[in-house]
Parts: structure tokens; C-alpha cells; sequence
């Protein structure tokens, strides 16, 4: 079997203060992710989550342990783009349209012709043939989170981060989008990084839940999800995913107390 | 808001607006204060225009002398100003270096530098252009620096994510997301311009609109005074129009987000 495409080894990350010690974010945390896996990743709020997806794509230096890719260290001035970031906030461009916000990182790596016929492949996987000419303003948050999603596949990177992409979006929409990531994520055999602090989403969603523990952020234990694919939300209803939401919420709640609780977040 | 009702009745509006304006100032000036050396009645100013325009053709040569020096100030302080501007906003040492300068210069009423740009550059084009620059450059060169600092951080992430290099960024990101600011700042400045023209007029021109009322003032012309005013509010309402077209032509994606009151 093949390695990891990512792989992380005691990955720490400290702010300095001056006077105090540093403010530690997360530390020593060990993951693989192999390919074509969904891995989740959930915690309580500030538990560090967040910041490490970030740290993986380079957008934080950390400060000390290793990322490697593929058994490679990647470097932030590498021009392949490895890594595909969807945002939690759609974070699209307002002044360009679906089709221009998904050749964003298309331009000067395709020849341009290819590019267009990637980045229209790319916005019907996802559902939006025939918005190619529509503004960010003129579409709905879920339709935004759609185009965002398309705009960090069409790269064809070795793995998606995902920073909580639905957090914003009704609970309508939200189950809705969940089972067109479950569809597209199925279609393009992606291996994925999910960070959610709604448990019940990454278990309908993943391989393998991992929860964090609060601040400092560590691993404190990861989950198999035993349901087979392809899911659809009668899963929720599975006795085997209601004992695995209700083991992560104990701990997601021990983890809250011993941080001083709910209203000390 | 209502669509075509609000268009409709917002037009009739303003056009009512325009023409009880107009009412009063000629009920004033022929009823209530007769004297033709303080007022005049709009219709006066109206057939002055027309025969200044049509007859004698005598208003022209100021139309074009003054719209030649706004259009050169102006033309200056775009070219000037906007990468002023990106380099203010990019650069904290440039930006150390020229904001004392330009905060100087800014609150500095124009009017004082007149005589002496007048001095340096000469009673011909140059001086004017340069007072209707030092009028222009600053809204312009102040919106730029101002766009291109409060660019979204989640558009610049989003351009390290991807790896974008440093003139992509500029080009795809912090230049785009600039031009509205860029653009608010130019309106600002026809306003300026425009007062640039006045002044730099005054000061020692033989023609143009800014000495066809100077000269009428002097002379007790108020015909011709008037006629100089309305020509001066046309050529700003002329670049506003134009500037409008520009802006919807540069941001389409902004028509729809616009708030409509």
C-alpha cells in the first residue's frame, strides 16, 4: 500500500508573547491521511481546529514538527498546488463571475481554452451549469459555497481542506450540500480534510472522525465511521451512527468542562 | 424600488424641483428685486446663452479653454495620483515619505498657491493645469491608497491559497478590488477640478469661463455672469455623465449591489 498523501508528525504551533510563555494553539499532533479518505476533524470552539487546517496550506508557519505530502515537505514558494482550500466564508470575488472565480487557479498554469472547458467541467460536478455568468451577488449562500467548492477541485489537488464550509448556510441548505459533497466527493475520489463542530455532519460525511481536545489542541481520539456508502440522511437514523454522535459528544463535553466550561469559551 | 413607479415619479420629482427653482428666481428677479445689475430673470440668462452660443458665438473660445485645462489637470492627476496611491498603500516607506507632504498640501487652501504656481509656470497653460492638478490629485490619490489598504484579508488568503504571485495579486485581486474606491475618488475630484478652473482663471487668464465672470463681475454683466456659472455646472454635470458611463462599464459586477434608497 502506498503512503499517505498527507502526513503530519508532532505538528505544534505557539504564538510569542512577550513577558509570558507562549500561547500554544495545538501541539504534537500526529495524523495520516491516506488517499482517498475523508477525514473529519472536530473539537470544541477554539480548540485549534481551524488554525491547523490553515497551518497544512501554508497560509500559518508553524512552529515546530513536519507536513508532508506525498512523503514530501512542501514548500509555500512550490507553484503545483497541492492542496485545495475551501473557506468557510465563500469568500468568492465580487467582481468576477462563477466561471472567472473558478479559473482563478487555472490562469497561467492551463493554456486558456483548457482551462475554461476545466473550470465549466467543474461548476457542472458541482451543480451550477448555466450560472457561468452569474455574479457572486446574484447567487444563494448555497449556490456560493458550490462555486467555492468547484473553485478549489478544479485545481485537481492532492487534497481538499475544508474549514467548515456549511457553517453559515440554513439547515435546509446545509443537508442539502452535505449530500452533494457526499455525490461529488464519491465522483472525484478526493481525499479530504474537513474541520465541522457539528458532529452529526462529519460522521454522515467521513471515514474517520477525529476529535480534538480544547486548547491546547491535541488529538485526544479518532473514530472509524462503521457505515457503509453510499450514505443518504437515513443513516442518521442507523443505531450504529447515534451511539458514535453520542461517544464524540460525551468527549466534546468533558473537553468543554475541563477547559472551565461553557461560558469560560 | 418600485421599479418603474419610483423611476417615474423620481423624475418628476427632480423636473419640478428644477422648475419651481427656476419660478422663484424669475418672480424674484422681475417683481421683487428690478435691478439688472444684482439679478436677472433665468430667461434673460437663457437668451444670453443663446446669443453668446448661436449669434455671436462669443462663448465657445471660453468652453474650450476652460475644458482643455480641466481635462489636462484632471487627465494629470489620474495619471499621477492612482499610483501614487498603490505605492502609498503598498509601500510603508513611501508612504512615510509622502504623507507629511501630502497632508500639507492637502489642507492648504489652494487659492494660496496660485499666485506663486502662476509665477513658476507662467501666465499660459501651465499654471492652471498645475492648479487644477494640485485640486484634482488628492481625492484621487487618497481613494487609491485607502482601496488598496482595506482589500478583504479573506481575498488576499485566498490568493496565497492559491499561490498566486506577487503581480498576480496586484492584478487579479488588490487592483480590482480597488477601482470603486479609485473611482469614488475621481468623482470627488470633478468638484475640484472644476474650482481649479474658477480659480486659476481669475488669476491673470484672457479667457476661459473662470474670466468670462470674473470680467462680467467687474463690469456689472449679469447676464453674462449667469451664462458663465451655467456653462461651468454643465461641463460638471458633462463629466459626472461620463464618469458614470466609465463606472458602469469598469464594475458591471456592481450593478444590483448598489443601495437604492
Amino acid at each position: 500500500m502506498a503512503g499517505p498523501v498527507l502526513e503530519l508528525r508532532n505538528l505544534s504551533k505557539e504564538i510569542p508573547r512577550a513577558d509570558r510563555d507562549p500561547f500554544i494553539i495545538f501541539r504534537n499532533i500526529n495524523l495520516s491521511v491516506q488517499e482517498g479518505e475523508f477525514v473529519s476533524i472536530v473539537g470544541p470552539s477554539g480548540c485549534g481546529k481551524t488554525t491547523m487546517l490553515r497551518v497544512i496550506n501554508g497560509l500559518l508557519p508553524h512552529t515546530s514538527g513536519e507536513i508532508f505530502i506525498d512523503g514530501k515537505a512542501p514548500k509555500v514558494t512550490d507553484n503545483e498546488l497541492l492542496m485545495g482550500f475551501v473557506f468557510q466564508g465563500a469568500s468568492l470575488l465580487p467582481w468576477r463571475t462563477s466561471l472567472k472565480n473558478v479559473l482563478l487557479g487555472l490562469e497561467g498554469r492551463n493554456h486558456s481554452q483548457e482551462a475554461q472547458r476545466v473550470a465549466q467541467k467543474y461548476l457542472e460536478l458541482v451543480g451550477l451549469s448555466g450560472f457561468e455568468n452569474h455574479y457572486p451577488h446574484e447567487l444563494s449562500g448555497g449556490m456560493q459555497q458550490r462555486v467555492n467548492l468547484a473553485r478549489a477541485l478544479a485545481v485537481d489537488p492532492r487534497i481538499l481542506l475544508m474549514d467548515e464550509p456549511f457553517a453559515a448556510l440554513d439547515a435546509q441548505t446545509r443537508n442539502f450540500m452535505q449530500l452533494e459533497l457526499l455525490r461529488i466527493w464519491a465522483q472525484t475520489k478526493k481525499t479530504v480534510v474537513f474541520v465541522t463542530h457539528m458532529i452529526a455532519e462529519a460522521i454522515l460525511l467521513s471515514d474517520r472522525v477525529i476529535v480534538f481536545s480544547h486548547r491546547p489542541g491535541t488529538v485526544r481520539s479518532e473514530f472509524k465511521v462503521p457505515l457503509p456508502r453510499p450514505r443518504s440522511m437515513e443513516v442518521k437514523a442507523d443505531s450504529r451512527f447515534l451511539e458514535l454522535e453520542n461517544v464524540v459528544w460525551k468527549q466534546i463535553e468533558e473537553e468543554v468542562n475541563a477547559s472551565g466550561g461553557f461560558t469560560q469559551m | 424600488m418600485n421599479g418603474r413607479f419610483h423611476d417615474y415619479s423620481s423624475t418628476i420629482l427632480k423636473g419640478g424641483s428644477i422648475l419651481a427653482g427656476l419660478l422663484l428666481w424669475h418672480l424674484l428677479s422681475e417683481y421683487f428685486i428690478r435691478d439688472t445689475t444684482f439679478i436677472v430673470s433665468p430667461l434673460v440668462v437663457v437668451k444670453t446663452a443663446y446669443d453668446m452660443l448661436f449669434v455671436t458665438g462669443e462663448l465657445y473660445p471660453h468652453i474650450f479653454a476652460s475644458a482643455w485645462i480641466f481635462f489636462y489637470g484632471f487627465l494629470l492627476a489620474i495619471v499621477i495620483g492612482v499610483p501614487a496611491g498603490f505605492l502609498m498603500a503598498l509601500s510603508p516607506v513611501v508612504r512615510d515619505y509622502v504623507s507629511p507632504w501630502m497632508m500639507t498640501l492637502y489642507t492648504t487652501p489652494r487659492i494660496a498657491f496660485a499666485p506663486v504656481l502662476l509665477l513658476w509656470f507662467g501666465i499660459g497653460g501651465g499654471a492652471k493645469v498645475a492648479i487644477v492638478f494640485l485640486g484634482c490629485v488628492f481625492p484621487i490619490l487618497i481613494n487609491s491608497f485607502y482601496g488598496m489598504r482595506v482589500v478583504n484579508r479573506d481575498y488576499v488568503e485566498l490568493a496565497r491559497s492559491f499561490r498566486l504571485r506577487s503581480w498576480a495579486l496586484f492584478l487579479k485581486i488588490l487592483l480590482p478590488a480597488s477601482v470603486p474606491f479609485i473611482l469614488a475618488g475621481i468623482r470627488l475630484a470633478v468638484g475640484r477640478g472644476l474650482t481649479g478652473v474658477a480659480i486659476a482663471e481669475w488669476f491673470g487668464a484672457t479667457e476661459g469661463l473662470g474670466y468670462l465672470i470674473f470680467f462680467a463681475g467687474q463690469t456689472l454683466n449679469i447676464p453674462t455672469l449667469f451664462v458663465g456659472i451655467t456653462a461651468f455646472a454643465a461641463l460638471g454635470i458633462l463629466s459626472f455623465e461620463v464618469l458614470r458611463r466609465i463606472e458602469n462599464y469598469a464594475t458591471p459586477w456592481r450593478n444590483g449591489l448598489e443601495v437604492r434608497d
